[in-house]
């Protein structure tokens, strides 16, 4: 009973990430409606001020956000923070990122920390400052903020070889405002 | 004849403390009362000098010593709060709480940093600076490891950041601690230094403020009693020589009265029958009571000048008709002691501002005491002429008359013009006289505008000089007329 109650989670773990991510690109759950206005900020990644990485592709920067990388190039620990749910700065993460919506990712976690793959689950943090400091503390943390809530005590990261005020920037943080 | 204050040193002459105390009495009573203020003022500026010295140290010991080991303490309050504050984020999970007490740890490593910076910039000598550098080596590394184990209790590796804390943090901040403990050893006796130093200092006060009081006290008595000394021995000296005078002037009177007396029982008695004899007693008789007659002029001229108010009608005169009447006058004096006058007179001598009676007088004193005291060489030189003022620009002419007699003792010579000051060598010598002559002759040539100066050494004889003023446009004209209208300075 045991073992089929186990089997019957891995299946079901194993037939959600295809549905995420059609519903991802169909702007599933977040997309806006033609009545509603929006208004964009960027959304930036973030590091320690000691950490060497400039640049990360798209494909590295999901990698990373779905626990599939677990150390930096000198060898670090990479240690992921995340808003909490509901915050649009991981609203933005999960759908332009990691493609899943809440319960998508968490059951992401959930399997990945069961089997191994993932060594750490990610550090929920309740305010930006609170993001700011811990990245600041922890030379292998990476997280995400509003452009406006940086400052020069963490290091911003460019994303495929784009900063946050450059053309083509694919994170941004869309605001509903009714009209 | 009256008599000046004369001359020498006496057997019996005051002590000296006697006759500093005297002068003292006489001109610088202030003086007394100016040592004392200099003597209080020079030990007062030591006093405040050590109390400023005081003032300082003590707030050196606070800002120093209290004040650092207030500081020491506040460093040590925060580097226990930033360990603790370290320690604290293990007990919980919640990243929220942990970044929080990360938050403070890193705020209290922060002011110890500060605080390291502040005692090392403070920090003066050898010991001091070595160890201000030690702390802040210890400290930073102790930081690297208190980072190193936030990191590991934020990414939630709480074995790991034990394992580090055990085996880096607590080595390293023992380090810190034991530091902290060496700096506050340092400021305990810095304090105790400054302690010693301070107590010193208030007690070196408190002794030279005792000194001060009693160096006052003794200097007030001393003046008091300088004081009360001067003014008792002026009052004795002036009834002794009040008593001196009256006891010269009755010697005086007495001989010309005994002279008067004897030769008028002789010619009571029918003695004297002859007219030869009686017109030789008559010239006697006449002598004697003129004699009598010019000293009670003396006293009585004495007494009118006691008021010091110019009696004198001033007008330009020639000098050196009045200088030819008064040697007349006193010739018989003069021949009949034996002396001989020398007379030097400048012939183009300018008309002087004076009184005729007071010249007369003022010189018929200085050369009756030439004759009293002119000693075996017999001989006085009396000499005028045009010189230069002392002491400011102009001229004016001086009469002088010199002997080669006795001479003034140097200590007399400030006594010797006072109103019956006769020296005690004089009066041993049982040379007669009021001494009245030369303070009268001062306050005439004061009355005239003009001064009465001596020069004198003892066994080689005086010169007293009568300084009188020049006419006014009379300056470079000689006395070639003796008709000159008279100039009266009075209204």
């Amino acid at each position: 009973m045991r073992r089929l109650t186990t089997l019957l989670i891995l299946l079901a773990f194993a037939a959600w990430p295809q549905a995420y991510a059609s519903r991802a690109e169909s702007g599933y759950g977040e997309g806006l409606s033609a009545e509603q206005g929006g208004a964009t900020e960027p959304l930036v990644i973030i590091v320690n001020r000691s950490n060497p990485v400039e640049n990360l592709s798209f494909a590295e920067l999901r990698a990373i956000f779905l626990g599939g990388r677990s150390h930096w190039t000198n060898g670090r620990r990479i240690t992921l923070v995340m808003r909490e749910p509901g915050e649009p700065e991981r609203k933005t993460v999960l759908r332009d990122v990691c493609g899943m919506d809440e319960d998508q990712l968490k059951i992401h976690f959930l399997r990945g920390l069961y089997t191994g793959d993932i060594l750490l689950s990610p550090k929920i943090l309740a305010t930006p400052t609170g993001v700011r400091k811990f990245i600041f503390n922890v030379p292998g943390a990476i997280g995400y903020l509003r452009a406006s809530d940086v400052d020069s005590t963490v290091k911003v990261v460019r994303i495929d070889g784009l900063g946050p005020a450059d053309k083509g920037y694919k994170l941004h943080i869309q605001f509903t405002t009714f009209n | 004849m009256l008599k000046s204050a004369f001359h020498g040193r006496s057997a019996n002459s005051p002590p000296f403390l006697d006759r500093v105390l005297s002068a003292a009495s006489r001109q610088n009573t202030g003086v007394l009362m100016l040592i004392v203020f200099c003597g209080v003022a020079v030990v007062g500026v030591f006093v405040i000098r050590d109390l400023q010295s005081a003032s300082a140290e003590a707030q050196k010991m606070y800002s120093g010593s209290v004040h650092g080991l207030q500081q020491i303490g506040e460093l040590q309050y925060y580097a226990q709060e930033t360990r603790r504050a370290t320690l604290y984020a293990l007990t919980t999970s919640d990243s929220n709480l942990q970044v929080e007490y990360a938050d403070q740890s890193r705020d209290a490593d922060q002011r110890v940093t500060d605080g390291i910076a502040e005692y090392d910039r403070q920090a003066k000598t050898p010991a001091g600076v070595t160890l201000a550098n030690r702390l802040a080596h210890d400290w930073k590394d102790y930081l690297n490891v208190r980072d190193e184990v936030l990191a590991s209790i934020l990414e939630g590796s709480t074995k790991e950041a034990v394992g580090l804390d055990l085996s880096g943090g607590v080595p390293a901040f023992e380090l810190v601690r034991q530091d902290l403990n060496e700096v506050k050893r340092l400021y305990d006796e810095d304090a105790s230094q400054r302690l010693a130093n301070l107590v010193a200092s208030s007690r070196r006060s408190s002794w030279r403020l005792v000194e001060i009081l009693g160096f006052t006290f003794l200097l007030s008595c001393g003046a008091v009693w300088t004081i009360q000394r001067s003014r008792m021995l002026s009052a004795i000296q002036l009834a002794k020589l009040q008593m001196e005078f009256v006891a010269s002037v009755s010697h005086e009177l007495r001989t010309p009265l005994a002279v008067l007396s004897s030769a008028a029982d002789n010619i009571a008695d029918g003695l004297i029958e002859e007219k030869g004899a009686l017109r030789k007693y008559g010239v006697i008789l006449q002598k004697q009571s003129r004699n009598m007659g010019k000293l009670v002029d003396q006293i009585l001229l004495f007494a009118s000048t006691e008021d010091h108010k110019n009696r004198y009608m001033l007008r330009p005169i020639q000098v050196a008709p009045i200088i030819d009447s008064i040697l007349n006058g006193t010739e018989a004096l003069v021949q009949g002691a034996g002396f001989q006058v020398d007379r030097d007179i400048d012939p183009d001598l300018p008309f002087v501002l004076g009184d005729v009676s007071g010249i007369s007088q003022c010189l018929e004193n200085l050369i009756g005491n030439a004759v009293k005291y002119g000693g075996e060489d017999r001989r006085i030189v009396i000499r005028a002429s045009v010189a230069p003022l002392e002491r400011e620009s102009g001229r004016e002419v001086r009469i002088s008359v010199a002997d080669r007699g006795i001479g003034i003792d140097p200590y007399e010579l400030t006594r010797i013009f006072d109103p019956f000051y006769r020296s005690p060598r004089v009066a041993a010598a049982q040379i007669h006289g009021t001494g009245l002559g030369l303070s009268l002759a001062k306050r005439i040539a004061d009355a005239m505008g003009g001064k009465l100066s001596v020069v004198s050494e003892l066994s080689l004889g005086s010169t007293f000089t009568l300084h009188l003023q020049i006419a006014k446009g009379e300056t470079m004209q000689t006395a070639g007329t003796t008709s000159r209208p008279a100039l009266s300075l009075r209204p």
